[in-house]
């Protein structure tokens, strides 16, 4: 049995994991609430533009618009979406494992690819594969990406899409479900595409100013932009969110450790002080007899 | 009549409104009740709203948007934008700060791409600020 000063060393060092990883887990869920918020916030604004989207499509507006041609996929961009920092359970992994099966399938298939990483994790990652074109990196976004890094990778995916160097444009992310589900998915951006969403009747009617062909041109890129920055909250929100449940099961595994180390350390000091009794009361035997 | 100001960081504004004045490519619109459905494009200004037909034009509001989308239907305008700040929010001072930093960038620009985004600076700025000033006006008087 270890020696109750080495005991006493290990509990202390577990007692201060776990006061590190409790307070991860504390921002951790203060960073969830707020980018739960923000996901919650912008969806409003995805679903409208979907809906006009929509119906634009259905009117035969979009036929010929640079940004909704669909042709045969030869070669695709995806832009990859990870945290900057790992400690977040599964999340990055689940990322690429996601990004490594679509490579695998554009193999397979003869498409080439490039890939733009957003998040020094995947970063890293993205460099050390060799079939794939990494066409830009961006690390350490903001909570709110709305800056120019956001700018710039919305312009890269529609400006190579436009000039026929991709034929689509997939993001890869993880989807925040709920706090307790978020699962890696791979969503197409480009050519804009449209989900099944019913129109109301009265955007039907509607009258369009100057020409249905101008408001197309003006929605066409915010609507895929907004697509791309729900995909950035999403990200955000299940990276601190799985973070948290990372935390708080290594808080709960520090403390049932520390409990496991304190009991055996009891144990320990109770069977030196036995010992200790019996051989003073064997002593005092040997004497008396 | 219902005016939604929806934007990526959330829904600013959504309530019953009398009159919207609105900025667009072809001109600023007023918007009455029951008027006809239209979805056009906004332009970087300022929105006027007045709540009751009673109102007087000293209680309007004003907000800072920049360009998105416009959609009106019957009962309900929506405004979807990049941005859009209630007159109360706008600090003045800050604005013009942020205004003449904008204009030093638009002169120090060495190439057509910062030009380009001083001067998208300098707009957003000038909108801001004019929000501002309306808002300061209507308060005294």
């Amino acid at each position: 049995m270890a020696s109750t000063r080495q005991l006493k060393g290990r509990i202390r060092s577990v007692k201060n994991t776990k006061q590190i990883t409790k307070a991860m887990q504390m921002v951790a869920a203060s960073k969830m609430r707020r980018a739960q918020d923000a996901t919650k916030a912008s969806s409003d604004y995805t679903r409208s533009a979907q809906e006009l989207l929509t119906h634009l499509a259905a009117q035969g507006a979009t036929n010929g618009h640079p940004l909704f041609t669909d042709r045969p996929v030869k070669s695709r961009l995806l832009i990859v979406i990870a945290a900057d920092k790992g400690l977040a359970g599964a999340y990055n992994t689940n990322v690429m494992k996601a990004y490594i099966q679509s490579l695998k399938s554009d193999d397979k298939e003869g498409v080439r690819n490039m890939t733009i990483s957003v998040g020094r994790k995947a970063s890293q990652f993205v460099s050390r594969i060799k079939d794939t074109e990494v066409i830009g990196t961006y690390n350490d976004l903001p909570d709110h990406p709305e800056g120019s890094e956001f700018y710039a990778i919305l312009s890269t995916a529609c400006d190579k899409f436009v000039e026929g160097t991709v034929d689509a444009v997939d993001v890869i992310f993880t989807r925040f479900v709920s706090s307790m589900t978020q699962t890696a998915e791979v969503q197409r951006i480009l050519p804009a595409g449209f989900s099944a969403e019913t129109v109301s009747e009265f955007v039907r009617d509607a009258t369009y100013e100057p020409s249905v062909s101008v408001v197309l041109e003006g929605v066409a890129r915010r609507m895929v932009g907004a697509q791309l920055f729900q995909a950035l909250l999403d990200a955000r929100a299940s990276e601190h969110s799985m973070r948290m449940l990372a935390m708080k099961n290594a808080t709960d595994n520090a403390t049932e450790l520390a409990d496991d180390l304190t009991l055996e350390m009891n144990k320990a000091r109770q069977a030196a002080i036995t010992q200790e009794l019996a051989e003073i009361s064997g002593g005092a035997e040997a004497m008396n007899g | 009549m219902r005016l939604k100001l929806v934007t990526l960081s959330g829904t600013k504004f959504d309530e019953e409104i009398y009159e919207a004045t609105i900025p667009t490519v072809d001109g600023e619109i007023a918007v009455f009740p029951d008027h006809e459905p239209l979805v056009t494009l906004a332009k970087g200004g300022v929105i006027t709203v007045r709540k009751h037909k009673t109102a007087s034009v000293d209680d309007d509001d004003f907000f800072a948007i920049s360009g998105g989308v416009v959609e009106i239907n019957p009962g309900e305008i929506k405004v979807l934008v990049d941005e859009a700040d209630h007159g109360d929010d706008i600090v003045e001072a800050e604005s013009q700060a942020a205004l003449d930093r904008a204009l030093s960038l638009r002169d120090e620009a060495k190439d057509q791409v910062e030009l380009e985004k001083a001067h998208q600076l300098v707009d957003r700025h000038m909108v801001r600020l004019k929000v501002a000033d309306l808002h300061r006006r209507r308060r005294r008087s």
